[in-house]
């Protein structure tokens, strides 16, 4: 990214605080984004992912704390810092009665560019988002997935430090979904900062590479999926289907230092290993020696729902 | 405020694309004006000439001198026309149908009884859906009756209880005719200071739907937060003033467009008079300005687009009432003549009815009105804009 | 049933916005009082005279004036306001009598009263009413100063009294009036009448059109597709949209009639007729309605020229200004619109007390109209659920 300096945040929050009314939406968030960094706020619904995201985007006034945009500070009035911030909102923000050009144009003149440029960068949007055939219908006669497509597309035209993305996936066909996803993977790929809002767990195991789980207006855990899963201190869970003598190979296995639970079913052994992954062939190598013969492996790590089942005692999705 | 440009430049795009706000502004005033003008092209009676027959069965002096000086006098103004019938019978038949408002009657025998000073009576036969018409009538044919009436009183007094000789009645009575009636009326023109009908329909119409052609402006911005667009608009790097300020941008140029368009439209299609160009600006200006300020204050006001385009409804026709833009409501009786000017409806159609009486200086007065309910409504809507400009 | 049951559904949804109360309901009436005040009453022309100072004559001139039949005598305190009011076009025409009058006419002067009319006709046609009354004072005034000028009497009082002492005995010339012509309404009208039911038919009309804007929402929200998709026949729910918005327009009409007759006095004539008026109308202006409302997808558009149509039909068919005043080559256009038919027949009921046979041409030329709009309502309807 131009004029980065290395070491420079792209973004910067600490201590944000919002209530309305005798509800406290969020309660002392804090979090700081690096270049290129995609960073996903993981929570279930209600829990303040949104107030947030509209506090560091200038949307809403903040009660308490701090944002900082590529090194500039953030308030509703700023100028310099909604530059350099692209903004995707969750529900589908273009206009129906302009085409798809005419959307771009608006937006682009309004984040400043003079109008060749706005209508150069425009053409790149367009193409960049494949609706280049279509640009000149009225954005009301666009499919469903079109319009996600150049609701993101807008966010990028001014070619922001970071992209701001509120839960794009939700109400959409798996399809669209994963085209979306697709988008944001080659957006990180090609050096953009992300910020990811999601209450689907997959979606941020796939796309982030640090995640903050909020919880009731509060970050209650961050750092990268491994960093988050180690703190479940699980293990992960190992299915074999098996015949013969199931109970003998369990009590051998059992024996191992890295098996922390061992149990034989009818048809099935159950295991819970650390790092199963690795341990595979040592463990089928001993069940085949206690004289049972492996059908099935299942192996199953824990996800960042464990996780949050784990902090919270809820889960993820209601 | 360049910002707030591009936002209103984007807002009329899509308006006028969606055609509604084209019919409201233009379409719907200009049809109806065109059929108020249809209907009273055709309009007759009122400000038309009187028809008025006379029929003379008597020839005699008195009667000759009713017909070839007095009623000619009177038609000479051009106002009312005169009509000589040969038989009371078609006389009577004319004014039944409505040809003419109405007859004078000089019956046979009226000049030797007005000579001998007998009493004598002229007949005036009205038709019975004019009545204004036929007390004219009446009224002429009482002036002539009066005089004679005077001429009579004045002998008589003169001679008191004495019978006078003829000859002395004859002089007396030639003298009392040659003096001067001791009062006279003389005509002094009034100007017009009010809108011909044509005019008042083009002007009342096209200030009525004013008021719901600047609805589109400030309720968009209640449209735009509930389609999400609002927020895009918070996270652009532009001030919360040029959105508002944009918005209210669009209102006024939309009332522009519309009002000049029917001026226009009406001028020359349909023969329209709106006045002095440059006071009829200002008026139009003031207006729209006044018109986009209470929309606007209406829609702060509500909760939704939908609620807000409903109230403000309510408050456009209330106020074409009030404010007399459906029928003159200055003639109407107590209170409601005095509220008129509640509504700035009321204002503009006055300042345009002095226009046509005076010089341009004349629309100061409801210029700065209708500038004042800008100024206070508009005033109050930003202050609660400003609240309403948060996600 | 089931068509009764979407009818009355029609109804409770328009009830519920209360923006439509003010409109069906309030506004007609609210329009009724206004008309009735602001035009109802005398159609005379009204003169402002101004007469401060003018003395004990010129008090009995403005008596004359007062006593002139078919004007409304008006007193202004002051020229300057009397010019505005003439000017503005709240007064036909102005009388000034200047002050000292009395002294001037005492002393043997010719005496003068301005009169000011505007430039059109009709105030300027006011004169000659105006010289009438001045010509009744002026005889006695003018025997009064002819008896001073032979010296018959000392002094102008002894003139005037000895001129209105022999005055009764002295033959007069008069003028009798007569009216020839048949009325156009037989019966006095009350200062309401008029504007009540041009107004009723009016806002009926109207009011019928932009309801086709809940048709349109209707089919917006999909509301009608699932409406099909229950066990009741396009022809059940035809006859419902329909009856419904003949319902919204009985209930508005049953609303203005009582409401107006019972704050206004307003006389509607015979109920049987006024009956028969309004059911058919208000399946005239039903089946507009919903044809209309089938010819848009856009709720803006339609209410626009649902606004077009209602207000012009009703303007050409004389519920705006009255179709008597109209020439007769637009009386004859006016009838194009079923609104003229209905003036018509309310004409007849109110203005000449005709019962319900005095008025069945007029019934049959809407009954007429309602059939061919209805049968254009139902096939379009028809059409557009199965699109």
């Amino acid at each position: 990214m131009d004029g980065a300096i290395i070491g420079e945040h792209v973004l910067r929050c600490c201590g944000l605080r919002r209530s309305f009314g005798k509800l406290v939406a969020v309660d002392g968030v804090g979090f700081h984004i690096d270049p290129g960094e995609t960073y996903g706020l993981l929570g279930p619904n209600g829990a303040g992912k949104t107030t947030t995201i509209s506090m560091i985007a200038g949307l809403l006034e903040r009660d308490a704390g701090e944002v900082t945009v590529a090194g500039e500070p953030m308030t509703t009035h700023s100028v310099r810092a909604k530059s350099a911030l692209g903004y995707v909102p969750q529900d589908l923000a273009i206009y129906p009665d302009l085409s798809g050009r005419e959307n771009l144009m608006f937006f682009a003149r309004l984040y400043g560019m003079p109008t060749a440029e706005a209508r150069r960068r425009s053409e790149e949007v367009l193409a960049l988002t494949g609706l280049t055939d279509r640009a000149g219908d009225q954005t009301k006669q666009y499919s469903g997935g079109m319009k996600r497509r150049l609701n993101i597309g807008i966010g990028l035209l001014h070619r922001p430090r970071l992209l701001i993305l509120d839960e794009p996936t939700v109400g959409v066909d798996p399809q669209s979904r994963n085209a979306i996803l697709e988008s944001v993977e080659g957006l990180s790929g090609a050096g953009m900062a992300v910020l990811y809002t999601t209450h689907y767990m997959e979606e941020a195991e796939r796309l982030c590479d640090r995640i903050g789980i909020i919880d009731h207006g509060k970050l209650i855990a961050e750092g990268t999926r491994a960093e988050l899963v180690s703190m479940v201190g699980e293990g992960d869970q190992v299915r074999l289907a098996a015949t013969g003598d199931l109970a003998s190979a369990a009590d051998g296995l059992a024996a191992r230092s890295w098996v922390r639970q061992a149990r034989a079913l009818d048809g099935s052994i159950d295991l819970v290993v650390d790092k199963a992954r690795s341990e595979l062939p040592a463990i089928l190598t001993d069940v085949a020696a206690a004289g049972a013969t492996v059908r099935s492996v299942e192996v199953t790590e824990p996800d960042l729902e464990a996780v949050f089942l784990h902090l919270t005692g809820r889960a993820l999705r209601d | 405020m360049r910002a707030a440009w591009l936002i209103c430049a984007k807002d009329l795009k899509a308006r006028l694309r969606d055609r509604s706000a084209l019919l409201i502004g233009i379409v719907v005033p200009l049809g109806l004006a065109f059929i108020f003008n249809a209907i009273f092209s055709g309009i007759s009676g009122g400000s038309d000439v009187i028809s008025l027959g006379v029929v003379n069965a008597d020839h005699g002096a008195a009667s000759q001198q009713f017909t070839s000086q007095v009623l000619p006098a009177v038609g000479r103004s051009g106002l009312i026309s005169i009509h000589a019938e040969p038989s009371l019978a078609r006389g009577r038949a004319l004014a039944a149908n409505g040809t003419l408002a109405a007859v004078i009657v000089i019956p046979a025998g009226f000049s030797a009884r007005v000579q001998a000073g007998q009493p004598a009576s002229m007949q005036v036969i009205g038709n019975v859906d004019a009545p204004v018409s036929a007390e004219i009538a009446r009224s002429i044919a009482e002036s002539y009756a009066a005089d004679l009436n005077r001429i009579r009183l004045s002998v008589a007094t003169v001679a008191g209880t004495t019978t006078l000789p003829p000859a002395r009645v004859q002089a007396l009575a030639a003298q009392a005719a040659a003096a001067a009636a001791p009062v006279a009326v003389t005509d002094v023109s009034a100007q017009t200071r009010e809108l011909n009908q044509k005019s008042f329909f083009a002007a009342g119409m096209a200030v009525f739907f004013l008021f719901f052609t600047v609805q589109f402006g400030v309720t968009s911005l209640l449209e735009e937060r509930n389609d999400g667009t609002l927020a895009r608009l918070l996270a652009a790097p532009i001030s919360r003033a040029s959105i508002l300020g944009g918005k209210l941008l669009t209102s006024f140029l939309l009332g522009v467009i519309s009002m000049a368009v029917l001026v226009a439209a009406t001028t020359l299609l349909f023969g329209a008079t709106w006045g002095n160009p440059v006071g009829v600006t200002v008026l139009v200006v003031t207006a729209i300005m006044a018109a986009t300020g209470i929309m606007a204050l209406i829609a702060t006001l509500a909760r939704n687009a939908e609620q807000a385009a409903n109230w403000q409804s309510v408050v456009a026709v209330i106020l074409g009432l009030i404010g007399g833009t459906f029928f003159p409501i200055s003639q109407a009786p107590g209170v409601l003549s005095s509220i008129t000017f509640v509504a700035p409806q009321a204002w503009f159609l006055r300042g345009l009815g002095d226009l046509r009486g005076g010089g341009v200086s004349v629309v100061w007065v409801p210029a700065l009105a209708m500038l004042g309910f800008a100024a206070v409504t508009g005033g109050l809507a930003l202050f609660r804009l400003r609240r309403l400009a948060e996600v | 049933m089931k068509a009764l049951w979407i009818a009355l559904m029609n109804l409770h949804r328009m009830f519920r916005a209360r923006t439509n109360i003010f409109f069906v309901f309030v506004f007609p009436l609210v329009l009724i009082l206004v008309l009735g005040a602001t035009f109802g009453g005398s159609s005379s022309p009204r003169l402002g005279v101004v007469s401060t100072g003018s003395g004990p004559l010129g008090a009995a001139l403005l008596r004359q004036f007062e006593q002139t039949p078919h004007l409304r005598v008006v007193t202004v305190s002051d020229p300057a306001t009397l010019l505005t009011q003439v000017e503005r076009g709240n007064l036909a025409a102005g009388v000034i009598i200047p002050p000292g009058y009395d002294g001037a006419v005492r002393a043997g002067q010719d005496t003068m009263l301005r009169y000011l009319a505007r430039p059109d006709q009709s105030s300027q046609q006011l004169g000659e009413t105006v010289r009438g009354a001045v010509a009744r004072q002026a005889a006695l005034l003018g025997a009064a100063r002819f008896a001073v000028e032979q010296h018959v009497a000392p002094g102008f009082d002894a003139g005037l009294a000895a001129a209105s002492r022999i005055a009764p005995s002295v033959p007069q010339v008069s003028v009798t009036q007569t009216a020839a012509g048949t009325t156009l309404f037989s019966r006095t009208l009350g200062q309401f009448d008029e504007g009540a039911w041009t107004e009723l038919l009016l806002f009926l009309f109207l009011t019928a059109m932009t309801g086709s804007v809940a048709l349109i929402e209707t089919r917006r929200l999909g509301l009608s597709r699932r409406m099909l998709a229950t066990p009741t026949s396009p022809a059940t729910i035809i006859t419902g949209e329909t009856l419904g918005r003949v319902l919204i327009s009985c209930v508005q009409a049953l609303v203005i009639i009582l409401g107006s007759a019972l704050l206004f006095g307003v006389n509607w004539g015979q109920p049987a007729g006024v009956a028969a008026v309004v059911i058919v109308f208000a399946l005239v202006a039903a089946g507009a309605g919903v044809f209309v409302g089938t010819l848009f997808r856009n709720e803006q558009q339609a209410i626009g020229i649902s606004l077009l149509l209602g207000l012009g039909l009703g303007a050409l068919g004389g519920c705006m200004v009255p179709l008597e005043v109209f020439s007769p080559t637009m009386r004859q256009v006016a009838h194009i619109t079923p609104q003229a038919w209905g003036n018509d027949a309310f004409a007849k009921l109110v203005g000449h007390g005709a019962s319900i046979t005095g008025i069945l041409p007029q019934l049959g030329v809407l009954a007429a109209y309602a059939v061919v709009l209805l049968a254009l309502a139902a096939w379009r309807l028809r059409h557009v659920l199965s699109a």
